[in-house]
């Protein structure tokens, strides 16, 4: 096969596959269909995280590596939050203490992970250098964490009520993430230089912008669309108002289920 | 619940998403960055490209808005026309030499790239949420049951 090919088929159309199979499975209200969504979507993956070996010779190659360089910590935070959440007070399915200390210990190791990814020898690295998407996911996870913490603790002091503990972690999260970023911006990692750190973050800054941008006016786009052709719609027929013989109908039927002359209990 | 008018919750809102990072953003610009050159060529190429891809998302909902609608022709069309602008706008960026072009040999690489760039950015973003929004539930759902406090009569 062509490496032109090669690069569309393990790549490209598995990409595709990630984007169809989640639409799939998210919005398809027939059972098979969301199935084969899920299955797609995992293809998908798989695809992508095999192309180090699939596509060596193709730069494209570095994301499906990135993926599979996160997928350990991503899956220890998400089953470790998983398990502290249901073991608390949940009416049905509650997990053990054991479950909740295992999951304290699985986000403990899936953070310590991802932060010796930055400051330790475990940098993505592809094929002899660090991984070009690796200095744009870390300054977009780590803006985007502060983002969402001190979104979400106004959101919780807006719209909550004696939340003062969810709003402490908030900032918690948020000061963890402005201290890494300064101490990215700083100091040196074994791998990774600061001026570089600082200056991928500010390019982070300019994608996440840039995509909120981009994204805004697509879905305003798509508003006008649906909001024109709406307007364009001939508007429903009016039925014609009850003739005398209607009225007397719907009278009689309703006397008869009102009048409490009905059958007895 | 805190009052206040909805203009003000959402201002507040605001500025507490965009203030921080903000100020942590120009800390970092004082301190380590030399060099601005290239983040308007980053911030118009993701623009460029989130607008094409959401645009194609969007488009593909339209199956599901179909469903409630006897599959009218004319959104897709519209939404396969922004498609078609969202396309047609990053080749003709692309192609005007050095205005949107990053180290790529060519309109078709960038392009490529910058499609990558964006699902990497989505995989960061998407991290952070989870990380967030799993924080918050696991607070919420480890916290003991209020009982209800009633005033006395």
């Amino acid at each position: 096969m062509e490496e032109a090919t090669q690069a569309f088929v393990f790549f490209w159309v598995a990409g595709l596959f990630v984007v169809m199979g989640a639409m799939l499975a998210f919005f398809s209200k027939v059972n098979w269909q969301r199935r084969l969504g899920g299955a797609l979507f995992g293809l998908g993956v798989l695809s992508l995280m095999l192309t180090p070996w699939t596509l060596s010779f193709s730069p494209s190659s570095a994301f499906g590596h990135l993926l599979g360089s996160l997928i350990g910590p991503a899956v220890l935070l998400a089953v470790g939050l998983y398990q502290i959440a249901f073991s608390g007070h949940v009416p049905v399915g509650r997990l053990s203490r054991t479950d909740r200390n295992i999951g304290v210990a699985m986000v403990v190791v899936g953070v310590l992970w991802l932060e010796a990814m930055h400051w330790w020898v475990l940098t993505p690295t592809y094929p002899a250098e660090v991984n070009r998407y690796w200095y744009i996911f870390w300054p977009t996870m780590l803006l985007g964490v502060l983002v969402c913490s001190s979104a979400t603790y106004a959101i919780v002091g807006l719209v909550g009520e004696q939340r003062q503990q969810e709003q402490r972690l908030m900032l918690v999260s948020a000061s963890l993430a402005i201290i890494l970023m300064l101490l990215g911006s700083l100091f040196d990692g074994p791998n990774v230089d600061h001026e570089r750190f600082a200056t991928e973050l500010l390019f982070a800054s300019a994608d996440i912008f840039g995509v909120m941008v981009g994204a805004a006016v697509a879905v305003l786009l798509f508003a006008v669309v649906l909001a024109f052709y709406e307007s364009q719609q001939p508007v429903p027929k009016r039925l014609d108002p009850p003739n005398q013989d209607q009225l007397e109908k719907a009278s009689h039927i309703i006397a008869q289920h009102v009048g409490g002359e009905g059958e007895d209990e | 619940m805190s009052e206040g008018s909805p203009l003000s919750s959402l201002t507040r809102l605001g500025a507490f998403a965009v203030l921080p990072a903000g100020v942590v953003l120009i800390l970092v610009g004082l301190v380590s960055i030399e060099s601005t050159d290239g983040t308007l060529i980053r911030f118009a190429n993701a623009l460029l490209t989130s607008f094409t891809f959401v645009s194609f998302i969007l488009l593909l909902t339209l199956f599901v808005y179909g469903d409630a609608r006897k599959r009218p022709i004319a959104p897709l069309l519209g939404m396969f026309m922004s498609v078609l602008l969202g396309v047609g706008m990053t080749v003709f960026f692309l192609s005007q030499g050095e205005l949107l072009m990053e180290d790529n040999g060519s309109v078709r690489a960038q392009a490529l790239s910058n499609l990558i760039r964006l699902a990497t950015t989505v995989l960061g973003m998407g991290m952070a949420v989870m990380v967030v929004a799993g924080m918050l539930f696991a607070s919420l759902m480890n916290t003991p049951p209020r009982a209800i406090q009633f005033e006395e009569e």
